[in-house]
């Protein structure tokens, strides 16, 4: 759940219409007009990161006269079809994708159901990615593309693509750096048994340990 | 303050916090409050070289290190960036730092004669935070103009790993030549495990967004740091990289420089000084039985000092951090991840944050790092209206608030936390140097179990680390 208190405001006599803001809102409510940056009021999630970035220091962060909530409500959709596509993604549906808004997969799985098919649209139906706005961009791409989406990019830098699991290295390459401390495969072991903790599918979780 | 107490690291004036004027009182002013050296607990760790001498000292460990280094790739005319992160700057007021990074320009310069040396600076979660630190030790006339602050959504640059597409920043990688310059502290142990520590950066502070949640997400909490050594071994480093300068740091101070051409043999040995230092203290904490945490130095909560440890080793002191057997630390993300709507952990195996801290007050310190799970985890209680305002204003924690409480003054919040807690054992994250400050009662717990943990590292643990870790002693 996103509770949105502040609003960006741009001060046009100090822009000059570089464009950072605009490339990088991850709501996508900056438009450019005139060469000068403008902010839709009503879309503005309060994230700062115009303002963080902004060369020309153009842009403050306000109160909002009444806070917004963002949220989505999960139960609007079938448990199972939430549960496959969350699994498909290799995320339990309870698990947090997003800790600044504590948004958790599942409401990720909710919003593309709902028809988001962009992290934007996932953006602004529960308000993930709008805090830090830096640590909760790969589960969102996982998930839309585990529902068969290729999201479109926006006409900035919000985000680049998809990246690599666990799931996606090599036993090969596992297996060149066990013996440096990265425990990939007792990690795959440890993240599956807690996937499938509560999900009624295998034993209860067990730490891994090492033999 | 007491003269048995340690002087604490002062507030500054940032975007990310209170004025300092609004900080009405320090922790290490309350009653029967007392310090403890670092030195009086463990006097195998070695002196520091600073604090205790001027700055210059740093000059002159950074040029002797270096002067083992190979620049002769770089040709005059030739672009370097030198690369940085925040978190050098959080290190002893930031000035070691900063000098560090002056005598790097100044040993390029000389032995290169190129010019066109640029300082690139990452961050972390608050974005204008390097160009705060680069203002500050006016590091922008230093480098001629050439001194930028770079944050996760900048400009990317693509960058082809042995798993796969990865993507740092561009302006970390815009030069010919790349100089990576940062610390040995050993800071987010709950993140990197130990584990190529001294290349993190190139999985964080040189990287984009995509990358530093596929590090806290796609792979594994053992594994994450792999990111770091992925993107290290790319072809666009490797065709950029000339060498890595670090000030290694122990919980009593810095203890000198370290340069190299080879990473990995770096590591090694630092893999070995951190782990002999910091895993002694941070072994003590877990000899802790029950205590309150204050919270008073400038930096995000997780971030504050006490001893060289950041408050993030206390939340996991229950355990052992550095034992790769176990899969979580009690904090981390792959931790936090785990936990229901109703703040309990969704299967067993997730260890609690640590129980022996009965309450935290939350005196002194910055927004920009999503805390809300730790107040929801420890009874937290913020002083003053001014640090409640600052948290609610925060897009990372817009429910902070909503799991702590706020007391008048500090005074009140101890006596309202030694309530909740039963306890008078005090630990305080001030940033003080070469100690904590910490409570009479603490103070005596801590020096009975000094001995005592220093053997169980010696004789137990360091076997096992290095092992874990396939370093040997002699690196």
């Amino acid at each position: 759940m996103k509770i949105i208190t502040t609003l960006a405001v741009v001060d046009p006599d100090k822009c000059s219409g570089c464009k950072t803001c605009y490339a990088i809102c991850p709501v996508l409510a900056i438009r450019m007009e005139n060469r000068k940056a403008v902010i839709d009021e009503g879309h503005c999630f309060g994230c700062n990161n115009c303002e963080q970035r902004c060369p020309e220091y153009a842009i403050t962060m306000v109160s909002r006269s009444e806070p917004r909530v963002v949220e989505i409500h999960v139960n609007r959709f079938h448990p199972d079809a939430i549960l496959d596509l969350c699994i498909s993604a290799k995320f339990h549906p309870e698990q947090v994708v997003c800790f600044c808004t504590g948004t958790r997969a599942g409401e990720i799985a909710a919003a593309i159901m709902d028809g988001a098919k962009t992290p934007e649209e996932v953006s602004l139906k529960t308000g993930a990615r709008t805090g830090c706005k830096v640590l909760c961009i790969a589960p969102i791409l996982r998930l839309l593309y585990a529902a068969g989406i290729t999201p479109q990019k926006p006409d900035g830098i919000q985000w680049c693509g998809n990246t690599p699991t666990l799931w996606d290295i090599s036993a090969e390459t596992m297996a060149k750096y066990a013996s440096h401390g990265f425990c990939f495969d007792l990690d795959k072991n440890f993240l599956e048994a807690n996937l499938a903790y509560e999900l009624g599918k295998g034993e209860n979780c067990k730490c891994q340990k090492r033999p | 303050m007491s003269k048995t107490t340690l002087m604490p690291m002062q507030p500054r004036v940032t975007q990310y916090g209170i004025a300092p004027e609004n900080l009405k009182m320090r922790a290490v002013d309350l009653a029967g409050m007392t310090s403890i050296l670092v030195k009086e607990l463990f006097p195998g760790i070695p002196d520091p070289v600073y604090p205790g001498n001027e700055v210059s000292v740093i000059r002159e460990h950074a040029t002797a290190a270096i002067s083992k280094v190979d620049l002769s790739k770089i040709k005059p005319g030739d672009s370097v960036n030198i690369l940085g992160s925040h978190h050098g700057f959080t290190l002893l007021g930031g000035e070691p730092y900063a000098e560090v990074l002056r005598t790097v320009r100044d040993i390029i310069a000389e032995r290169t004669g190129t010019q066109d040396i640029r300082l690139r600076v990452g961050v972390g979660l608050r974005f204008r935070e390097s160009e705060e630190y680069i203002k500050r030790f006016e590091l922008d006339k230093y480098f001629d103009g050439k001194a930028e602050g770079i944050a996760p959504v900048d400009r990317p640059i693509v960058i082809e790993t042995e798993i796969g597409a990865l993507y740092g920043l561009k302006k970390a990688y815009d030069a010919k030549w790349i100089i990576h310059t940062h610390n040995s502290d050993v800071r987010e142990v709950h993140f990197h495990r130990q584990v190529d520590r001294i290349l993190k950066p190139f999985g964080m502070s040189y990287a984009r967004i995509e990358t530093r949640s596929t590090y806290h997400h796609n792979l594994g909490p053992r594994g994450a740091n792999f990111i770091a050594r992925a993107i290290f071994d790319s072809p666009l480093v490797q065709e950029k990289f000339i060498a890595a300068v670090i000030l290694q740091v122990s919980p009593s101070g810095i203890i000198g420089i370290d340069a190299d051409n080879d990473i990995y043999r770096q590591n090694e040995r630092i893999t070995v000084e951190s782990l002999n230092h910091y895993g002694r203290l941070v072994r003590l904490l877990n000899k802790i039985d029950k205590c309150i945490a204050v919270i008073d130095c400038p930096g995000p909560i997780p971030y504050t000092f006490a001893g060289g440890l950041i408050f993030a080793n206390f939340l996991s002191a229950n355990v052992d951090p550095f034992d790769l057997d176990l899969p979580l630390t009690p904090y981390c993300f792959f931790a936090e991840m785990a936990y229901n709507r109703q703040g309990q952990p969704r299967f067993p195996g997730v260890p609690p944050i640590n129980p022996s801290m009965k309450a935290v007050i939350n005196n002194y310190s910055f927004k920009g790092y999503p805390s809300s799970f730790f107040a929801e985890q420890t009874p937290t209680i913020v002083v003053g209206n001014e640090m409640a305002k600052l948290f609610e204003s925060c897009p990372q924690n817009p429910e902070y608030m909503k799991h702590a409480v706020v007391s008048k003054d500090l005074e009140s919040a101890v006596k309202f936390a030694q309530k909740i807690g039963d306890t008078d054992q005090i630990i305080v994250f001030d940033g003080a140097e070469g100690g904590i400050n910490v409570s009479e009662s603490l103070r005596e717990l801590m020096t009975s179990k000094a001995n005592e943990v220093s053997e169980e590292v010696k004789q137990d643990l360091m076997p096992k680390w290095l092992r874990q870790r396939n370093v040997s002693n002699r690196a």
